[in-house]
Protein backbone atom coordinates (compact mmCIF):
# COMPACT_ATOMS: atom_id res chain seq x y z
CA UNK A 1 0.00 0.00 0.00
CA UNK A 2 1.36 3.43 -0.98
CA UNK A 3 -0.73 5.81 1.09
CA UNK A 4 0.94 9.02 -0.06
CA UNK A 5 1.28 8.22 -3.76
CA UNK A 6 -0.66 10.60 -5.96
CA UNK A 7 -1.98 9.98 -9.45
CA UNK A 8 -1.31 12.55 -12.18
CA UNK A 9 -3.05 15.75 -11.07
CA UNK A 10 -3.80 16.67 -14.70
CA UNK A 11 -5.55 13.32 -15.06
CA UNK A 12 -7.73 14.07 -12.04
CA UNK A 13 -8.52 17.52 -13.45
CA UNK A 14 -9.55 16.07 -16.80
CA UNK A 15 -11.62 13.34 -15.13
CA UNK A 16 -13.74 16.05 -13.50
CA UNK A 17 -14.93 17.20 -16.93
CA UNK A 18 -16.55 13.85 -17.67
CA UNK A 19 -18.48 13.34 -14.46
CA UNK A 20 -21.30 15.03 -12.63
CA UNK A 21 -20.50 16.89 -9.45
CA UNK A 22 -22.33 14.07 -7.68
CA UNK A 23 -20.04 11.41 -9.10
CA UNK A 24 -16.67 13.13 -9.25
CA UNK A 25 -15.86 12.84 -5.56
CA UNK A 26 -16.81 9.18 -5.25
CA UNK A 27 -15.31 8.03 -8.57
CA UNK A 28 -12.04 9.93 -8.12
CA UNK A 29 -11.90 8.50 -4.59
CA UNK A 30 -12.35 4.96 -5.95
CA UNK A 31 -9.58 5.50 -8.50
CA UNK A 32 -7.28 7.05 -5.88
CA UNK A 33 -7.87 4.15 -3.48
CA UNK A 34 -7.21 1.55 -6.17
CA UNK A 35 -4.16 3.49 -7.36
CA UNK A 36 -2.66 3.65 -3.88
CA UNK A 37 -3.64 0.27 -2.46
CA UNK A 38 -3.25 -1.94 -5.51
CA UNK A 39 -1.88 -0.50 -8.74
CA UNK A 40 1.16 1.36 -7.34
CA UNK A 41 2.16 -1.59 -5.21
CA UNK A 42 1.89 -4.19 -7.97
CA UNK A 43 2.91 -2.24 -11.08
CA UNK A 44 5.25 0.53 -9.91
CA UNK A 45 4.81 4.29 -10.16
CA UNK A 46 5.18 4.73 -13.93
CA UNK A 47 2.82 1.93 -14.91
CA UNK A 48 0.42 3.05 -12.19
CA UNK A 49 0.28 6.50 -13.80
CA UNK A 50 -0.32 4.87 -17.18
CA UNK A 51 -3.15 2.85 -15.61
CA UNK A 52 -4.65 6.06 -14.24
CA UNK A 53 -4.46 7.77 -17.62
CA UNK A 54 -6.08 4.73 -19.24
CA UNK A 55 -8.97 5.00 -16.77
CA UNK A 56 -9.36 8.74 -17.53
CA UNK A 57 -9.28 7.98 -21.25
CA UNK A 58 -12.00 5.38 -20.70
CA UNK A 59 -14.24 7.96 -19.04
CA UNK A 60 -13.42 10.46 -21.83
CA UNK A 61 -14.28 7.96 -24.54
CA UNK A 62 -17.58 7.01 -22.89
CA UNK A 63 -18.55 10.65 -22.70
CA UNK A 64 -17.00 12.34 -25.74
CA UNK A 65 -16.73 9.28 -27.99
CA UNK A 66 -20.13 9.80 -29.60
CA UNK A 67 -19.28 13.46 -30.34
CA UNK A 68 -15.91 12.36 -31.76
CA UNK A 69 -17.58 9.75 -34.01
CA UNK A 70 -20.07 12.37 -35.23
CA UNK A 71 -17.29 14.89 -35.89
CA UNK A 72 -15.21 12.30 -37.76
CA UNK A 73 -18.29 11.28 -39.78
CA UNK A 74 -18.87 14.91 -40.85
CA UNK A 75 -15.21 15.23 -41.89
CA UNK A 76 -15.22 11.95 -43.82
CA UNK A 77 -18.55 12.74 -45.50
CA UNK A 78 -17.20 16.10 -46.64
CA UNK A 79 -14.01 14.41 -47.89
CA UNK A 80 -15.97 11.77 -49.80
CA UNK A 81 -18.22 14.42 -51.38
CA UNK A 82 -15.21 16.50 -52.46
CA UNK A 83 -13.61 13.44 -54.02
CA UNK A 84 -16.74 12.21 -55.81
CA UNK A 85 -18.38 15.50 -56.75
CA UNK A 86 -15.57 17.91 -57.61
CA UNK A 87 -16.47 21.57 -57.68
CA UNK A 88 -14.67 24.83 -58.31
CA UNK A 89 -16.54 26.60 -55.53
CA UNK A 90 -16.07 25.01 -52.11
CA UNK A 91 -17.67 27.92 -50.26
CA UNK A 92 -21.05 26.31 -49.53
CA UNK A 93 -19.53 22.95 -48.54
CA UNK A 94 -16.98 24.66 -46.30
CA UNK A 95 -19.67 26.74 -44.62
CA UNK A 96 -21.83 23.67 -43.93
CA UNK A 97 -19.00 21.48 -42.61
CA UNK A 98 -17.57 24.32 -40.52
CA UNK A 99 -20.97 25.08 -38.99
CA UNK A 100 -21.49 21.38 -38.26
CA UNK A 101 -18.08 21.17 -36.55
CA UNK A 102 -18.73 24.31 -34.50
CA UNK A 103 -22.13 22.94 -33.51
CA UNK A 104 -20.63 19.63 -32.38
CA UNK A 105 -17.95 21.35 -30.27
CA UNK A 106 -20.48 23.75 -28.75
CA UNK A 107 -22.85 20.89 -27.94
CA UNK A 108 -20.08 18.77 -26.41
CA UNK A 109 -18.94 21.73 -24.31
CA UNK A 110 -22.48 22.69 -23.32
CA UNK A 111 -23.22 19.18 -22.11
CA UNK A 112 -19.98 18.92 -20.15
CA UNK A 113 -20.44 22.34 -18.56
CA UNK A 114 -24.06 21.66 -17.70
CA UNK A 115 -23.28 18.28 -16.17
CA UNK A 116 -20.23 19.21 -14.14
CA UNK A 117 -21.15 22.82 -13.32
CA UNK A 118 -17.58 23.69 -14.29
CA UNK A 119 -16.92 26.08 -17.18
CA UNK A 120 -13.52 24.61 -18.06
CA UNK A 121 -15.15 21.20 -18.59
CA UNK A 122 -16.32 22.45 -21.99
CA UNK A 123 -12.76 23.12 -23.18
CA UNK A 124 -11.72 19.63 -22.05
CA UNK A 125 -14.74 18.08 -23.77
CA UNK A 126 -13.90 20.00 -26.97
CA UNK A 127 -10.30 18.82 -26.77
CA UNK A 128 -11.44 15.24 -26.17
CA UNK A 129 -13.89 15.41 -29.09
CA UNK A 130 -11.25 16.68 -31.53
CA UNK A 131 -8.50 14.45 -30.11
CA UNK A 132 -10.52 11.25 -30.09
CA UNK A 133 -11.74 12.00 -33.63
CA UNK A 134 -8.16 12.21 -34.96
CA UNK A 135 -7.47 8.47 -35.33
CA UNK A 136 -10.96 7.95 -36.77
CA UNK A 137 -10.39 10.70 -39.34
CA UNK A 138 -6.93 9.46 -40.32
CA UNK A 139 -8.05 5.84 -40.53
CA UNK A 140 -11.27 6.76 -42.35
CA UNK A 141 -9.44 8.91 -44.93
CA UNK A 142 -6.99 6.05 -45.49
CA UNK A 143 -9.87 3.63 -46.04
CA UNK A 144 -11.53 6.03 -48.51
CA UNK A 145 -8.25 6.20 -50.39
CA UNK A 146 -7.95 2.40 -50.47
CA UNK A 147 -11.52 2.13 -51.80
CA UNK A 148 -11.31 4.96 -54.33
CA UNK A 149 -8.02 5.75 -56.02
CA UNK A 150 -8.75 5.76 -59.76
CA UNK A 151 -7.34 8.67 -61.84
CA UNK A 152 -10.62 10.65 -61.67
CA UNK A 153 -10.65 10.51 -57.85
CA UNK A 154 -6.92 11.34 -57.64
CA UNK A 155 -7.55 14.41 -59.82
CA UNK A 156 -10.47 15.40 -57.57
CA UNK A 157 -8.28 15.02 -54.47
CA UNK A 158 -5.66 17.32 -56.03
CA UNK A 159 -8.39 19.82 -56.95
CA UNK A 160 -9.79 19.89 -53.40
CA UNK A 161 -6.54 20.69 -51.63
CA UNK A 162 -4.64 17.42 -51.91
CA UNK A 163 -3.97 14.66 -49.42
CA UNK A 164 -1.92 17.04 -47.30
CA UNK A 165 -5.09 18.93 -46.45
CA UNK A 166 -6.95 15.73 -45.65
CA UNK A 167 -4.27 14.77 -43.13
CA UNK A 168 -3.54 18.21 -41.65
CA UNK A 169 -7.06 19.62 -41.34
CA UNK A 170 -8.01 17.28 -38.44
CA UNK A 171 -4.96 18.50 -36.50
CA UNK A 172 -5.98 22.10 -37.12
CA UNK A 173 -9.40 21.48 -35.60
CA UNK A 174 -8.02 20.77 -32.12
CA UNK A 175 -7.62 24.42 -31.17
CA UNK A 176 -11.09 25.49 -32.44
CA UNK A 177 -12.41 22.42 -30.62
CA UNK A 178 -11.02 23.72 -27.35
CA UNK A 179 -12.27 27.25 -28.05
CA UNK A 180 -15.85 26.40 -29.02
CA UNK A 181 -15.99 23.70 -26.36
CA UNK A 182 -15.00 26.35 -23.81
CA UNK A 183 -17.78 28.66 -25.03
CA UNK A 184 -20.28 25.81 -24.79
CA UNK A 185 -18.96 24.87 -21.36
CA UNK A 186 -19.31 28.40 -20.04
CA UNK A 187 -22.89 28.56 -21.33
CA UNK A 188 -23.70 25.13 -19.92
CA UNK A 189 -22.27 25.87 -16.48
CA UNK A 190 -24.10 29.20 -16.34
CA UNK A 191 -27.49 28.06 -17.56
CA UNK A 192 -27.79 24.67 -15.91
CA UNK A 193 -30.75 24.13 -13.63
CA UNK A 194 -29.93 23.76 -9.95
CA UNK A 195 -29.75 20.14 -8.94
CA UNK A 196 -29.60 18.30 -5.66
CA UNK A 197 -26.00 17.48 -4.89
CA UNK A 198 -26.67 13.85 -3.95
CA UNK A 199 -23.92 14.08 -1.37
CA UNK A 200 -26.07 13.59 1.66
CA UNK A 201 -24.00 11.49 4.00
CA UNK A 202 -25.76 8.81 5.90
CA UNK A 203 -25.37 8.94 9.65
CA UNK B 1 -41.05 -9.19 -17.55
CA UNK B 2 -38.28 -6.91 -16.27
CA UNK B 3 -35.58 -5.41 -18.50
CA UNK B 4 -33.27 -7.97 -20.05
CA UNK B 5 -29.84 -7.72 -18.46
CA UNK B 6 -26.60 -7.97 -20.40
CA UNK B 7 -23.77 -10.21 -19.16
CA UNK B 8 -21.77 -7.27 -17.82
CA UNK B 9 -24.81 -5.84 -16.05
CA UNK B 10 -25.33 -9.23 -14.40
CA UNK B 11 -21.65 -9.32 -13.37
CA UNK B 12 -21.96 -5.89 -11.73
CA UNK B 13 -25.24 -6.71 -9.96
CA UNK B 14 -24.00 -10.09 -8.72
CA UNK B 15 -20.84 -8.39 -7.41
CA UNK B 16 -23.11 -6.07 -5.40
CA UNK B 17 -25.02 -9.08 -4.03
CA UNK B 18 -21.78 -10.83 -3.08
CA UNK B 19 -20.26 -7.74 -1.44
CA UNK B 20 -23.35 -7.04 0.66
CA UNK B 21 -22.84 -3.98 2.86
CA UNK B 22 -19.39 -3.32 1.37
CA UNK B 23 -20.58 -2.79 -2.20
CA UNK B 24 -18.97 0.53 -3.16
CA UNK B 25 -17.34 1.54 -6.46
CA UNK B 26 -13.82 0.22 -6.04
CA UNK B 27 -14.87 -3.01 -4.32
CA UNK B 28 -17.39 -3.67 -7.10
CA UNK B 29 -14.71 -3.03 -9.75
CA UNK B 30 -12.35 -5.54 -8.12
CA UNK B 31 -15.06 -8.16 -7.60
CA UNK B 32 -16.13 -7.89 -11.24
CA UNK B 33 -12.50 -8.23 -12.37
CA UNK B 34 -12.05 -11.36 -10.29
CA UNK B 35 -15.24 -12.93 -11.66
CA UNK B 36 -14.73 -12.09 -15.34
CA UNK B 37 -10.98 -12.81 -15.04
CA UNK B 38 -9.79 -9.74 -16.92
CA UNK B 39 -9.04 -6.06 -16.36
CA UNK B 40 -12.18 -3.95 -16.46
CA UNK B 41 -12.28 -0.17 -16.96
CA UNK B 42 -13.60 1.76 -13.98
CA UNK B 43 -15.61 3.84 -16.47
CA UNK B 44 -17.45 0.74 -17.69
CA UNK B 45 -18.47 -0.20 -14.14
CA UNK B 46 -19.44 3.39 -13.31
CA UNK B 47 -21.57 3.71 -16.47
CA UNK B 48 -23.30 0.41 -15.69
CA UNK B 49 -23.99 1.38 -12.08
CA UNK B 50 -25.43 4.74 -13.15
CA UNK B 51 -27.65 3.12 -15.78
CA UNK B 52 -28.97 0.45 -13.41
CA UNK B 53 -29.62 3.05 -10.72
CA UNK B 54 -31.59 5.19 -13.19
CA UNK B 55 -33.65 2.10 -14.09
CA UNK B 56 -34.46 1.59 -10.42
CA UNK B 57 -32.62 -1.73 -10.13
CA UNK B 58 -30.06 -0.32 -7.70
CA UNK B 59 -30.15 2.31 -4.97
CA UNK B 60 -27.14 4.12 -3.56
CA UNK B 61 -26.08 6.08 -0.53
CA UNK B 62 -22.97 8.16 0.09
CA UNK B 63 -20.77 7.67 3.14
CA UNK B 64 -17.68 9.45 4.36
CA UNK B 65 -14.35 8.49 2.83
CA UNK B 66 -11.22 6.96 4.34
CA UNK B 67 -7.69 8.45 4.55
CA UNK B 68 -6.35 6.23 1.76
CA UNK B 69 -8.82 7.83 -0.64
CA UNK B 70 -7.99 11.32 0.54
CA UNK B 71 -11.19 11.50 2.58
CA UNK B 72 -13.32 11.40 -0.58
CA UNK B 73 -16.78 9.98 -0.09
CA UNK B 74 -17.76 6.42 -1.04
CA UNK B 75 -20.99 5.53 -2.83
CA UNK B 76 -22.49 2.25 -1.66
CA UNK B 77 -24.95 0.35 -3.84
CA UNK B 78 -27.78 -1.96 -2.91
CA UNK B 79 -29.88 -4.27 -5.05
CA UNK B 80 -33.54 -3.24 -5.32
CA UNK B 81 -36.51 -5.60 -5.79
CA UNK B 82 -36.69 -4.68 -9.50
CA UNK B 83 -33.02 -5.58 -9.86
CA UNK B 84 -33.50 -8.90 -8.08
CA UNK B 85 -36.41 -9.72 -10.41
CA UNK B 86 -34.27 -8.87 -13.45
CA UNK B 87 -31.43 -11.10 -12.19
CA UNK B 88 -33.83 -13.97 -11.52
CA UNK B 89 -35.33 -13.55 -15.00
CA UNK B 90 -31.86 -13.57 -16.53
CA UNK B 91 -31.05 -16.83 -14.74
CA UNK B 92 -34.39 -18.38 -15.73
CA UNK B 93 -33.81 -17.46 -19.37
CA UNK B 94 -30.39 -19.14 -19.45
CA UNK B 95 -31.67 -22.13 -17.49
CA UNK B 96 -34.53 -22.61 -19.99
CA UNK B 97 -32.07 -22.54 -22.89
CA UNK B 98 -29.85 -25.21 -21.34
CA UNK B 99 -32.57 -27.45 -19.92
CA UNK B 100 -32.26 -31.02 -21.17
CA UNK B 101 -28.71 -30.62 -22.49
CA UNK B 102 -25.70 -32.29 -20.94
CA UNK B 103 -22.75 -30.05 -20.18
CA UNK B 104 -20.05 -29.62 -21.29
CA UNK B 105 -21.15 -29.83 -24.92
CA UNK B 106 -18.96 -31.80 -27.30
CA UNK B 107 -18.07 -30.69 -30.84
CA UNK B 108 -20.07 -33.55 -32.37
CA UNK B 109 -23.27 -32.23 -30.76
CA UNK B 110 -22.78 -28.86 -32.45
CA UNK B 111 -22.06 -30.57 -35.81
CA UNK B 112 -25.25 -32.64 -35.66
CA UNK B 113 -27.29 -29.60 -34.68
CA UNK B 114 -26.01 -27.61 -37.67
CA UNK B 115 -26.82 -30.33 -40.23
Amino acid sequence: MTVNASPPSLGELILRAFLTERDFETVSGDLLEEYRENVCATRGALRADLWYWAQVLGFAWRDAGSWAILFAAVFLARTAIDWHMPTADFHTRSAISTLAAVGIFLAAGLRAGSRSGWSAAGAIAGLATAGLALPLQFLGAGMLLVLWHDPTIVAAIRGSGGLEEVYTLPLLTVLPGILFGAIGGALGARTRPSRPSGHSLSP
Amino acid sequence: MADTLGTFEQAVMLAIVRLGNNAYGRAILNEVQVRVKRDVAAGAVHATLSRLEKKGMLASRVEAGTPVRGGRARRFYKLQPQGARALNDAWSAVDALWRGLKRPLKGSVRLRASQ
